[in-house]
């Protein structure tokens, strides 16, 4: 070795080690990144920042802190309160309703929220149209959006339209001085908003301290109109800080250099962050159904003997005792078994290998061609939709039923949803809150006036469905509107257009010096407002 | 010199508009619509038929081919589907990142593999050689996640010694973008604190990516090197006492690098591929995460993008790596 190295070599060692040397002893414990005052969370950023443009679950974690709305969800089950608003009036007939607004409300750049602003935020979202506007465009024309004075807001709706009041916390208020200057061919600030701030929440978006999908810095708003009197030491600034891998995002929580992780960490992470001395997992019931879409156009599934021998063929308790840890809960109905609306009478399908074998036997009498080769697509990212896709392979195979997994991905598969003839035999996905109302659920799922859209895909049709989904659409009065999802529900059922499994329960990884956090399924418990964390 | 640089350029020209077109159309035969990512998971169809016209979807194939050629020949790809910003913005914010991680990485392979290389052919059939040989055929068959993981546990987690992830302290302010190389406006903000935290973050996702280029660097150094120990130039310095580490380090290097160049060259293509997997691993922001992201959502314009971008700094490196070739061996040049 020493003819070798020589002098020069050496000295190119040394320096290396000379580099090296201050990378080693920076810090020679565990690094813990966050201090008294900064929140740090690996959840998921959206796609980007505009809330008139995106409409998820990340995106309404950004909505519950950096704007408001006229009303919001809160509590665990939840209701729905006034927020900017302070109440609201609707007329008999369901077409009008008025918001009067809380007085003193101000934009992060100090500028008064007034009716206005309301109409233009409304008004923005028609003219986009993306994502939030799907519960308006039908029944909303901008032009009826009107400040009567400017304190109200004035809604006149082209037809009674009930999920309406439950939409309303789906729109972000922005501030249109903000945004207008920066508008570009009329875009509405579409661009400018994408990466920028307008609002009036509890916490101000840090435009230079954002890149798309990375990180996004916020920092508290001292004038936000709800003050801070319930929460003397609120967090004063959140770091969004997404971890992409599951095993990242376990060690960043166990290590400290994050608060807290998304809401969908591994059964099998459970026990190892409770046996930390830094972490624990919270577990919160959400409302978002797993679901298995039967393409009820495509024979065999056109048959009703053989939906049902599919239906008895998944073996739902082993899928969540099993495989999810019992972090689940069996949900037999068409939507979350904790919302209003649904039959509890109503039985739902069990795992019954003996009865899925005299369907199939039915369903063979009558012609369908249970024989064939099926397939079910699965989201080959989501680990657990593969999983329940195998599980229920292992059970068909036992009745002889051939089941191919076929991976794919979530853009993919709701674009071959979109006709029936690409849409595959089954397939998997999850249907969470975007506004709390039957509609979000049976109405769109089961109205065939829905038909091409992904949350459709079953292409059930069933004209007394339809009629009763329609007249609860149009019924104002929860109390009326409820036996009406009750009918239709215990119908649905009776048809078995799909395979419906279970309502997830959220599992959460949190440091423990997080106290305060409260918990609502829309935005699942991303409202930072009320955190404290000890020292 | 320059006619021969010239000449490279000109001959990378047909292979980028095989690759758009190959790529466009591989890329269009997936059965994915931009406008359902669009419009989100509450979008209507009318919305989604919307958005097909908006963005020239609905047209046919041919037809979007030829639009996007010539707002590409301008640097113009499109509006990204999933962040509603310029693909060119997004990337160019991006590709910094990625570019530190890669050339980072490719010195770890460099600084380290061409001496180690060096010293196992020297050391031929002995027992630095055998260890030396070992590592490198595990360097190559070690998956990335794997040693990431490992890296992650034992610096990261046990000593404590570097960052978990990311590529700065979440509490540290960001200097002003001026490049976008953060350790460059960091020196340029005078932000010491922020430059040194970087090249701290720097570390793991660069030591992962390194593993396999550095692998293959100490094999092909070492072959070359032993191939060159049998010529007669070298027994003839040697036995008119030449300086033996004079003799190595300047003349049988020199003759036995080629075939390490060329795969340095192949390398870098390689390293930017695979920074996918360690950016979302590191969390490191480069163009990985958005790679993905675009996969995922069915974002075309950026898959297209990124993959003509792919292409072009793979171009460029190669073009680099017959310059090299040209100065070591000027026979070459003379060439063409």
């Amino acid at each position: 070795m020493s003819r070798v190295l020589g002098r020069r070599q050496v000295g190119g060692l040394a320096a290396g080690a000379l580099v090296a040397g201050p990378l080693a002893i920076g810090s020679v414990r565990t690094v813990r990144a966050a201090d008294a005052s900064t929140f740090i969370t690996a959840a998921g950023l959206p796609i980007n920042l505009d809330p008139h443009q995106v409409y998820d679950v990340p995106m309404q974690g950004i909505m519950l802190n950096a704007y408001d709305n006229l009303y919001r969800y809160q509590n665990d089950p939840p209701q729905i309160v006034p927020w900017l608003a302070a109440s609201h009036t609707v007329s008999d007939d369901g077409l009008t309703w008025e918001f009067k607004l809380k007085p003193g409300v101000k934009f992060h750049d100090g500028s008064p929220m007034t009716a206005e602003d309301v109409v233009y935020s409304f008004r923005r979202v028609l003219a986009l149209a993306l994502a939030p506007a799907g519960a308006f465009l039908k029944i909303l024309k901008p032009e009826n959006v009107t400040a009567v004075d400017p304190q109200t807001v004035r809604f006149k709706l082209d037809a009674a339209y009930a999920p309406f009041f439950a939409a309303i916390p789906s729109i972000s208020i922005v501030n249109p001085r903000a945004i207008e200057p920066n508008a570009k061919n009329s875009d509405w600030g579409k661009s400018w908003l994408a990466s920028n701030g307008a609002g009036s929440g509890a916490y101000k978006i840090i435009p230079t301290g954002y890149r798309p999908l990375e990180y996004l810095d916020m920092e508290i708003n001292e004038g936000h109109f709800m003050g801070w009197g319930d929460n003397p030491k609120p967090v004063k600034k959140i770091a969004y800080r997404p971890a992409k891998e599951s095993s990242t995002r376990l060690l960043a929580l166990l290590n400290g250099s994050v608060d807290c992780t998304d809401g969908n960490m591994p059964a099998d992470q459970v026990e190892q962050i409770n046996a930390s001395k830094i972490a624990f997992v919270q577990k919160d019931s959400v409302m978002k159904t797993f679901v298995i879409r039967m393409n009820n156009t495509k024979p065999p599934f056109d048959n009703i003997n053989a939906r049902k021998c599919f239906a008895h063929a998944f073996n739902y308790m082993g899928f969540i005792n099993d495989i999810l840890g019992g972090y689940a809960t069996r949900d037999p109905y068409p939507m979350p078994d904790n919302l209003w609306g649904i039959p509890k009478d109503a039985k739902g399908y069990d795992y019954d290998l003996k009865k899925a074998k005299e369907y199939y036997a039915k369903a063979v009498a009558e012609g369908a061609p249970m024989k064939r080769a099926f397939e079910i697509h699965v989201q080959s990212e989501n680990e657990q939709s593969v999983q329940g896709a195998q599980l229920f392979q292992a059970d068909l195979a036992q009745i002889g039923i051939t089941l191919k997994v076929v991976g794919s991905i979530w853009s993919t598969l709701t674009a071959a949803a979109a006709k029936p003839e690409t849409t595959p035999d089954m397939w998997v996905h999850w249907v969470s809150t975007y506004f709390v109302d039957p509609e979000n659920w049976v109405g769109q799922m089961y109205d065939s006036q829905f038909h091409g859209t992904w949350k459709a895909s079953a292409y059930y049709k069933n004209p007394e469905v339809d009629a009763l989904l329609r007249k609860a659409r149009a019924t104002v009065k929860q109390e009326e509107r409820e036996p009406l999802y009750q009918d239709a529900i215990r119908k649905i059922m009776a048809d078995s257009p799909d395979i419906w499994i279970y309502n997830s329960m959220q599992l959460q990884g949190f440091n423990k010096r997080v106290k305060g956090r409260r918990f609502c399924t829309v935005g699942q418990g991303a409202e930072v407002r009320w955190i404290t964390l000890a020292s | 010199m320059l006619r021969f640089i010239l000449r490279r350029c000109i001959l990378v020209l047909p292979s980028l508009a095989g690759l758009l077109l190959i790529t466009f159309l591989l890329i269009h035969s997936v059965p994915s619509d931009p406008a359902v990512a669009m419009a989100g998971d509450a979008g209507t169809p009318e919305q989604i038929a919307r958005l097909r016209a908006q963005y020239g979807l609905d047209r046919p194939i041919w037809e979007q081919f030829f639009v996007y050629v010539g707002k590409a020949v301008t640097f113009d790809f499109g509006e990204s589907v999933f962040s509603r910003r310029p693909v060119a913005t997004d990337i160019l914010q991006r590709l910094p990142a990625t570019l530190e991680l890669t050339f980072a990485s490719l010195m770890i392979s460099i600084l380290l593999g061409v001496p180690l290389g060096v010293v196992s052919a020297l050391n031929h059939n002995t027992w630095p050689d055998y260890i030396l040989r070992v590592f490198s055929v595990l360097g190559i068959a070690v998956a990335a996640f794997w040693f990431a993981i490992m890296l992650q546990l034992f610096f990261a987690m046990d000593l404590g010694w570097l960052p978990l992830r990311g590529d700065l302290t979440s509490t540290m302010a960001r200097p002003p973008r001026v490049t976008g190389f953060l350790s460059l406006d960091a020196l340029l903000a005078g932000r010491w604190d922020v430059y040194l935290d970087h090249l701290r973050h720097l570390v793991l996702p660069a030591v992962t990516l390194s593993l396999g280029g550095l692998a293959t660097i100490v094999r092909f150094t070492r072959a070359g090197v032993l191939d060159t120990l049998q010529q007669d130039f070298v027994f003839y310095e040697r036995a008119m006492g030449y300086r033996w580490l004079r003799l190595v380090w300047v003349f049988i290097l020199r003759n036995s690098v080629t075939a390490t160049v060329t795969q340095i060259g192949l390398l870098f293509g390689g390293l930017i591929a695979g920074a996918v997997v360690v950016e979302a691993i590191f969390d490191w922001p480069g163009i990985g995460s958005y790679t993905v992201q675009a996969i995922l959502t069915g974002d075309k314009q950026v898959m297209l993008a990124v993959t003509l971008l792919v292409g072009t700094v793979y171009a460029v490196v190669n073009i680099l790596v017959d310059v090299v070739h040209g100065l070591l061996d000027p026979r070459l040049m003379e060439q063409g």
